[in-house]
């Protein structure tokens, strides 16, 4: 189990911030597949992983954008709490490669799981935006 | 009439069928082969301890050092990953152990050591699937761990 430190080491924006452990560890779903809800499976643009068809295989943002349009979601405008709304928030790094996709909790906060560590509940997308993960390089939404 | 042949003790692999061997006999020559490479094969526990330190050493820096990524690329691509894979074959059988354990991102390693791809297409990114299906793969190889 990874402790806060590590935790905190990665993601120097949620220091002092709230933010709650959910889950143990694990390696059959990751950050990605668990923003769109599925947790069977391990999903990135690779042939060693889970990608929807006809998506091209692409670390590129039109690549995620089009896997999460196969559940639904389509590009808004923030990330902002709306009503009615399920928004999933897709992190860059400078290159503008994808690395991260966390998910908005009616609540407003947000779920991420941290690659083959474990889940948390953070308050803002900008918690984990930062040297590990980049920025929000786009936002999605899906009608409830 | 009844022929023995005497295979010479180096450079078997290479005869050529034009020496005058036969099909079966070429048959009988591979799988004794085989045989042979089979029974010679050490299990995991009784290799040499430099391979098994130094596939477990890189292990523990992978494991270590991978972070909170999600991307099959950078799992792959990380340096111990990297010198696992140099490793070549000597590395399948602990591969092949770790899988068994716990399921774990193994396959770009497997694929790219052994050039074989068992997983069946929809059973990519359910880890429990694809580590059972390499497993089951080193089993039919004659692999032991």
């Amino acid at each position: 189990m990874v402790s806060i430190a590590e935790i905190e080491r990665d993601f120097p924006n949620l220091r002092g911030n709230e933010y709650t452990v959910t889950s143990p560890e694990g390696t059959s779903y990751n950050c990605i597949a668990w923003a769109a809800h599925d947790v069977d499976r391990w999903w990135w643009p690779s042939p060693f992983a889970y990608w929807p068809h006809h998506v091209p295989q692409e670390e590129t943002v039109t690549s995620f954008t089009q896997a999460y349009a196969t559940q639904g979601y389509s590009p808004c405008k923030d990330a902002g709490l709306e009503s009615g709304f399920e928004k999933i928030a897709i992190y860059v790094n400078p290159m503008g490669i994808p690395t991260h996709a966390a998910r908005q909790l009616p609540n407003g906060k947000w779920t991420s799981k941290l690659g083959t560590l474990e889940d948390i509940e953070h308050l803002a997308t900008s918690g984990l935006e930062g040297p590990t993960y980049g920025s929000v390089g786009v936002v999605l939404n899906k009608p409830l | 009439m009844s022929q023995v042949l005497v295979l010479p003790m180096t450079n078997v692999g290479a005869l050529p069928i034009s020496t005058g061997f036969g099909e079966d006999a070429e048959m009988i020559r591979n799988r004794f082969i085989e045989a042979m490479d089979h029974y010679w094969e050490l299990p995991v526990t009784r290799r040499s301890s430099s391979t098994h330190n130094r596939f477990y050493l890189l292990l523990k820096d992978w494991r270590e050092g991978r972070g909170p990524t999600s991307s099959v690329t950078q799992l792959a691509m990380h340096p111990a990953y990297q010198q696992i894979i140099g490793m070549g074959p000597d590395a399948l059988p602990f591969i092949l152990r770790e899988l068994e354990r716990t399921p774990d991102h193994w396959f770009w390693a497997l694929n790219a050591i052994t050039g074989a791809d068992p997983v069946r297409v929809e059973d990519r990114g359910r880890l429990r699937k694809m580590a059972a299906a390499w497993i089951r793969w080193g089993k039919d190889e004659g692999y032991s761990w």
